[in-house]
């Protein structure tokens, strides 16, 4: 059983209007890659009619369909005859379930890789020295103090201790 | 004419011999670029984008913040120009947000009006087709590239604003200008895949198997692609696809600036082609290269 | 019946048109009707059956065109446009450019002999393309005023100075190409009726349909289209067949919405559509028994009495399956065949189906040229570029005198652009009769 929230509901309207003009036509579903390779395990269109309907449990803490499998393709998007901003809206979702901890491994692992050296991958000695023969440029990267600030701010890094001590 | 360089990630840290042929080929084009001190992770669209919308607003206007040049900043990854592209779009469409960053920014001594212009590489290098055609000292004869525009080179359009979200036409000009054939196929449009291994290793793959299937019906000896992700998709995966079910791909994939290198006279050593998983040099002998 | 000084102007023959100058004549005011094109018939002409009753079209209409041809109150300026309006209600003047035929109207008998002796092959506008024309011809088979046009763009003698064989050929001596176009002055109009129809989004952004494959895939028709290829007087002589390899279809889909009811197109419903592809599918069954219709719908908007009971016959009798959701793309196979990827809604599944033809329910667009009609008229336009109504007085434009019915206002069926033509042409004999 799913529980009707319409304060759910209205948090997401209220970051993205877009939400109230989708007319449930399912030109997303039947444009979507990923939902044609999942058969519908993985469908933007029931994303969107939950997050119509407020079913704030289903998006989050079940995540059915799963937010996470979304390729970022943005087909959808341009696609849909009403000017949904779908993908805004999943990333707000998919947002709210990192708030809440609930996220794959691998997000989180990125996270902790920029919260510590402020870039996605660190340089490895591999790359220094191969950079060194291609005549590349020495790179200074961002001043990782500066960075941490900045994501204590937006309470990034909270959000990641916090899943790391779970 | 000179943009500020934005370098990103995964192609200095990962992948330098790409922003080597870059850097060669704008040289050639005698186009400068500045490299800037101190930025950040871009932050991947695809990853803290998914995870922390504001962080990624907050890191991508930090850096934004730190351009000085007055033609604005380009770079070689199209997740990087998705972000840059997106930061501007977000601050500029919403003064709440802008004042919300700006009041992040604020604490590490920057502040950022949305005004940098952002620009792919492939798109200065469509700017300068004329350019390109008058260098082009070795035409690519039997090179028949599949290209691979990837999704956020294109999309969303009201964030990139360059070319056909469906329709695109400027990789296929650039290709077609260095004498190289142009070959359609099914799925060009759709997306490598790269982005849901994060969630599913086994879609992913399952993803850009199809479309190297694809890529191999229409006869292609080649994929040309300008996003570093999409690069890492379709080279390092196709020996594990082979493992896993018994196909046999060998499809060597360039990245756009290493075939308008290639055209202009370039050596693949200086360029680091050597540095391929998937080694071009058996298609450059069968085409005579 | 009294005599009136003053006459009525009607821009356009479609059944609206035609209607609506038919009851002005009856009443015992004289008409000037202008069409565009070298014959009275409009749309309606060009399609096989009308719904709900699925009756043949040019059957229904052929007496209407007949009587509007012979009435002694109407004068009908065929190949003509309007090119100047003044005055103001009850005395407006107008201009009339009438193009010529290269034809004397009078002499012409529509025998064809000069048809079947010309050597130019001309895309048939009529038949949306589907077939050729010649340079001189009849616009379409029951077409009236029935006589013949030479079509200047095209014509030998005009873009080469070569061949003359019409001219040889025709034994009333019908042929004049020495004809020049006409400027004709009309005076004491009282009232003036703007019934002009509609364009298809096809005819204006072929862009929009680039994601179904429309003139790409060769299986892929629009619904005026495919009412042409099931019409006996049509480019197939109502057998339908696929354009790749001649085989009869056995599975269709029609695609609702093309271009209506989209934020990136246009917004409106063309509210047609959904009756329209129920009768195209319908009379496709009764082609061939063997025939599945698919219809991929957002909302079925059939509004109407009767209509609904339609839909479920189509259901029940004509083996049509209406499934909700929307199509995004289309491909085809190595045979051409198209695939329509969807998503079931019944059990939120992603399916594919491969069918043998697409038909596109294209959607209702301001007729071509209405910004300088409106112009010449002095009418404003709507924020869709139809003519702006009220919705209580759907029938007066913006200028005092001058009424409009049927699609240029708005897309509507048949019945509804009759009873507005009624209404229409009420309004226009008021000030006549009364001024």
């Amino acid at each position: 059983m799913s529980v009707i929230n319409f304060d759910f509901r209205n948090q997401v309207i209220k970051h993205n209007a877009s939400l109230s003009y989708c007319y449930q036509c399912s030109t997303c579903s039947g444009g979507c890659p990923v939902a044609l390779l999942t058969n519908g395990e993985y469908n933007p269109r029931k994303i969107i009619e939950e997050a119509i309907l407020g079913l704030q449990d289903k998006l989050i803490e079940v995540q059915d369909p799963n937010p996470w499998l979304c390729s970022t393709c943005q087909k959808c998007v341009e696609l849909c005859p009403q000017k949904v901003e779908l993908t805004e809206i999943f990333t707000l979702i998919k947002n709210k379930c990192f708030e809440e901890g609930k996220y794959p491994e691998a997000f989180h692992a990125q996270g902790q890789a920029v919260l510590e050296n402020g870039i996605a991958i660190p340089y490895s000695k591999a790359v220094l020295s191969r950079r060194e023969k291609l005549g590349l440029p020495i790179i200074t990267t961002a001043p990782i103090e500066e960075i941490k600030t900045l994501l204590r701010q937006t309470n990034f890094e909270q959000n990641i201790i916090k899943r790391e001590a779970e | 004419m000179s943009y500020d360089l934005f370098l990103g990630c995964v192609i200095p840290a990962r992948l330098p011999f790409l922003e080597a042929s870059s850097r060669k080929v704008f040289e050639k084009l005698g186009i400068k670029l500045n490299d800037v001190e101190g930025f950040s992770c871009c932050p991947d669209p695809t990853g803290i984008e998914q995870i922390d919308h504001t962080t990624w607003l907050a890191l991508g206007a930090r850096n934004l913040s730190l351009c000085r040049n007055n033609g604005g900043v380009i770079s070689f990854c199209s997740g990087c120009v998705e972000t840059l592209k997106g930061v501007n779009y977000f601050i500029n469409k919403d003064l709440t947000t802008k004042k919300e960053i700006n009041r992040y920014l604020q604490k590490v001594g920057k502040v950022y009006e949305g005004k940098t212009e952002v620009k792919h590489f492939a798109e200065i290098l469509y700017e300068n087709l004329e350019n390109i055609k008058k260098n082009v000292e070795k035409p690519l004869e039997g090179f028949k590239v599949a290209v691979h525009y990837g999704c956020h080179y294109l999309r969303p359009s009201e964030i990139i604003e360059w070319d056909d979200p469906f329709e695109p036409i400027t990789i296929d000009e650039i290709v077609k200008a260095l004498g190289a054939e142009s070959v359609e196929y099914d799925l060009k449009m759709e997306c490598c895949g790269n982005p849901v291994e994060k969630s599913d290793r086994d879609l992913s793959l399952l993803m850009i198997d199809n479309k190297l299937k694809a890529i191999e019906n229409a006869g292609a000896n080649c994929v040309a692609v300008v996003c570093p992700a999409c690069y890492q998709q379709y080279e390092f995966n196709q020996r594990e696809l082979n493992k896993r079910n018994n196909t046999e791909y060998n499809l060597p994939i360039f990245y756009l600036s290493e075939l308008v290198g290639l055209a202009f006279g370039f050596f693949p050593e200086e360029m680091g082609l050597n540095f391929h998983r998937i080694k071009p040099n058996e298609l450059f002998e069968s085409i005579h290269f | 019946m009294e005599k009136v000084s003053k006459s009525a102007l009607v821009i356009g023959g479609g059944i609206a048109g035609i209607q609506a100058a038919l009851d002005l004549a009856d009443m015992g005011i004289h008409v000037d009707m202008v069409e565009k094109k070298p014959c009275i018939g409009g749309r309606m002409a060009q399609l096989d059956k009308t719904f709900p009753t699925n009756d043949c079209s040019i059957c229904i209409l052929a007496p209407k065109l007949s009587e509007c041809y012979r009435h002694p109150n109407i004068t009908l300026y065929s190949y003509s446009e309007v090119q100047k309006v003044e005055g103001s209600a009850g005395n407006f003047s107008a201009e009339i450019l009438k193009r010529a035929r290269y034809i004397k109207e009078e002499e012409c008998i529509n025998c064809g002999l000069c048809v079947e002796k010309c050597p130019m092959r001309v895309e048939d506008e009529f038949d949306r393309e589907l077939r050729k024309r010649r340079a001189i011809y009849i616009y379409y088979l029951q077409g009236v005023p029935a006589i013949m046009t030479i079509d200047k763009e095209k014509c030998l003698w005009f873009t080469k100075n070569a061949c003359r064989i019409c001219e040889k050929t025709c034994e009333r001596e019908a042929i004049d190409f020495e004809q020049e176009d006409q400027i004709i002055k009309l005076e004491n109009i009282g009232s003036i009726i703007v019934a002009t129809g509609y364009s298809l989004i096809e005819d204006i952004d072929k862009d929009v349909l680039k994601n179904y494959g429309y003139g790409k895939f060769r299986n892929v028709v629009s619904a005026l289209e495919f009412e042409r290829l099931e019409c006996a007087s049509g480019p197939q002589g109502g057998h339908i067949k696929r354009f790749s390899d001649g085989k009869t279809p056995k599975k269709i889909a029609f695609l609702q919405c093309i271009g209506s009811r989209s934020d990136r197109v246009e917004k409106y419903c063309s509210s047609i559509c959904c009756m329209y592809t129920t009768k195209e599918a319908m009379i496709a069954y009764e082609h061939d028994n063997e025939l599945e219709s698919y219809v991929f719908y957002i909302d079925m908007r059939a509004g109407g009495k009767g209509f609904q009971s339609f839909l479920r016959r189509g259901a029940a009798e004509y083996n049509i399956k209406y499934i909700k959701s929307k199509i995004a793309q289309i491909t085809v196979d190595e045979k051409e065949n198209p695939i329509i990827i969807y998503e079931d809604l019944d059990n939120d599944k992603i399916t594919q189906l491969k069918v043998d033809l697409v038909v596109l329910a294209t959607c209702i667009v301001p007729p071509q040229g209405i910004d300088n009609l409106a112009e010449i008229l002095g009418i404003e336009l709507n924020d869709y570029n139809f003519i702006k109504t009220t919705p209580f007085i759907p029938v007066e434009t913006s200028k005092n005198g001058v009424f409009t019915c049927g699609c240029v206002h708005e897309p509507m069926d048949i019945p509804r652009s009759v009873a507005e033509a009624s209404g229409a042409a009420a309004k226009a004999a008021e000030i006549i009769r009364g001024g």
